[in-house]
């Protein structure tokens, strides 16, 4: 049986993995997922202008499969990582949530996105903002994550941009 | 920042920003914006990026193309040469002979050059020629500017990222080999993951083939070099290596520059041309202008920076490569951008515990080059061979010598 993504479960699925980084549920995160799912934040070419080409241009981040978020994942709990320790608190608060388009078993989704965080380790916090743009997958009776494109608009980092940053 | 960065040569950017005629890129030097433009004779030209009239910054766009650059606010106007080519209803203004004596051009920087491509400016006159401010360094540069017949370019998509530091926290942790295995463990250890486990979905790892961080190396694995003038290399061997994007041109390489520089250009290389211009070639590649802030806050601009004309794949695995390592958001900068918020909060110790981090190599150092060096006729001031433990610190006593001799009030201006 096919299905046809709703708003409904696209929000779904959205706030889940907002609550899923919020709470640092890595295993649960990293299941949405699919396998050869692809993560991308782009840079910026100029003022107005998101890098597009990920093999001829820079990307803030550019993952094909899930194995690199696994890395990251690997890499905020090794302990072997000064930025990763004590983690900053997050919340990320996902709005705007459109179904773009939606097919036999998959459907792509937009919305728009701010995540709060403090740093408590030097007292400080930010907002990044941006749109997300997922396409999402049926799989075994569940959307999964297929490409997760995040575009952040504040692109100037202070100090350190990570996988639960935006 | 009056002393080091508002006199005296700093650099602005890369000739191929800005490649044909009424082509400009605009950048700042600490406070002050800056434009760099190419004339209708194809000349570089640079100015400050603000109106003579009011002082209204004109370019609004990082970079772009225009014949006739109109400030927004009173709509003076002036060619890509910087001439004022109209003050709007300048008939009917009833101005001064004294207005007619003033020059209504953009003031252009007073010293500008461009070295194979590399252009530099200075705020003040009386900065000694460029070529004698970079003197034994240039030499680097052309390690970077000769990887391909047509020169370098910075591949679409800047980084900018900030630190609660001083920027010489960032001048000195480009030099610094002893941080790199206790700074980025994580980094290291997936890398080894990924050779334990490899897909084609990684990058492939520079440092595949190279002993020099290995603690088992034996013999010169690298080392340093100081030049006057502030300008430092560390460097480390890795050798002609099927690992690194420039591999798909060695052969091309070696008949073009010679073997003794083909070899050079894939050893690790993180260079500084003081103050502001950083080249680190290790992972993969990136050109960064550092600027202050203020005493505690700095900002980077990061590029990646790659031979004209590369291939594909090698471009691709150039530019994986450089998001894992140098993004603010890879695997392996924020460990260090967040230990110089780290030293920071120390240095505001007046106990000063901090001062013991210019010593490993002290009895290492050596006035003039090494034979290693001499097969590309390097002539720096000091020099030191390492084995991979050693670490040499003696190099960043040329970023203070420089730094004292400029706050001293010497030779910037």
């Amino acid at each position: 049986m096919t299905r046809v993504l709703t708003r409904q479960e696209a929000e779904d699925l959205a706030y889940r993995e907002a609550l899923l980084l919020d709470r640092f549920d890595w295993p649960a995160w990293l299941e949405l997922y699919l396998e050869d799912a692809v993560f991308w934040v782009p840079a910026w070419r100029d003022e107005s202008t998101p890098t597009a080409d990920p093999d001829r241009e820079l990307s803030l981040i550019f993952y094909q499969g899930r194995r690199s978020l696994e890395d990251r994942v690997w890499r905020i709990q090794s302990r072997q990582s000064v930025a990763s320790q004590p983690l900053p608190r997050t919340v990320h608060t996902v709005t705007n949530v459109l179904v773009e388009q939606a097919e036999n078993d998959w459907g792509t989704v937009s919305a728009a996105f701010i995540v709060h965080r403090f740093d408590a380790r030097r007292e400080r916090d930010h907002a990044f903002f941006g749109r997300y743009e997922y396409r999402l997958q049926s799989r075994d009776g569940a959307w999964r994550i297929a490409m997760k494109k995040i575009l952040l608009l504040n692109d100037i980092i202070p100090t350190v941009l990570d996988v639960y940053s935006v | 920042m009056q002393r080091i960065f508002e006199s005296g040569w700093v650099f602005l950017g890369l000739a191929s920003q800005a490649p044909g005629p009424h082509d400009y890129f605009t950048t700042s030097i600490y406070r002050t914006p800056i434009i760099v433009m190419r004339g209708a004779d194809g000349v570089l030209r640079a100015f400050v990026d603000a109106c003579p009239h009011k002082g209204a910054r004109l370019a609004q766009t990082r970079q772009g193309n225009a014949r006739t650059l109109t400030c927004a606010y009173h709509n003076w106007s002036f060619d890509s040469s910087g001439r004022n080519r109209n003050v709007k209803w300048k008939q009917q203004g009833c101005y001064a002979a004294a207005f007619d004596a003033d020059s209504h051009d953009l003031a252009p920087l007073p010293a500008f050059g461009d070295y194979r491509g590399f252009l530099f400016g200075s705020l003040t006159a009386g900065a000694p020629p460029l070529a004698e401010h970079l003197n034994g360094a240039a030499a680097l540069l052309d390690l970077v500017a000769d990887q391909s017949q047509d020169g370098v370019e910075l591949i679409p998509g800047s980084v900018k990222f900030t630190f609660e530091g001083n920027w010489k926290l960032q001048l000195e942790n480009c030099s610094d080999a002893y941080h790199f295995t206790s700074t980025h463990p994580s980094y290291i250890r997936l890398l080894e993951m990924r050779r334990e486990r490899p897909d084609e979905t990684t990058a492939r790892s520079v440092w595949e083939n190279s002993q020099a961080w290995s603690d088992a190396a034996q013999g010169v694995q690298g080392g340093s070099y100081s030049f006057d003038g502030g300008h430092v290399l560390n460097w480390g061997r890795i050798g002609v290596s099927d690992a690194l994007p420039l591999y798909e041109r060695a052969v091309e390489l070696g008949e073009r520059v010679g073997e003794a520089a083909r070899d050079w250009m894939f050893n690790m290389r993180n260079l500084t041309i003081f103050p502001n211009l950083q080249i680190a070639e290790n992972a993969s590649s990136q050109l960064r202008i550092i600027r202050p802030l203020s005493a505690s806050r700095t900002e980077m601009q990061t590029w990646c920076i790659a031979p004209k004309d590369e291939g594909a794949g090698a471009r691709r695995q150039r530019i994986r490569s450089y998001e894992d390592f140098f993004n603010p958001s890879g695997l392996a900068t924020p460990d260090d951008t967040v230990s110089y918020e780290n030293c920071q909060a120390g240095f505001a110790s007046r106990v000063q515990p901090w001062l013991q981090g210019y010593a490993r190599g002290m009895t290492a150092s050596r006035p003039g080059g090494n034979a290693i060096g001499d097969r590309i006729g390097l002539e720096p001031a000091r020099n030191v061979l390492a084995d991979s433990m050693l670490c040499d610190e003696t190099l960043y006593h040329s970023y203070y010598r420089e730094w004292a001799r400029r706050m001293a009030g010497e030779g910037g201006a």
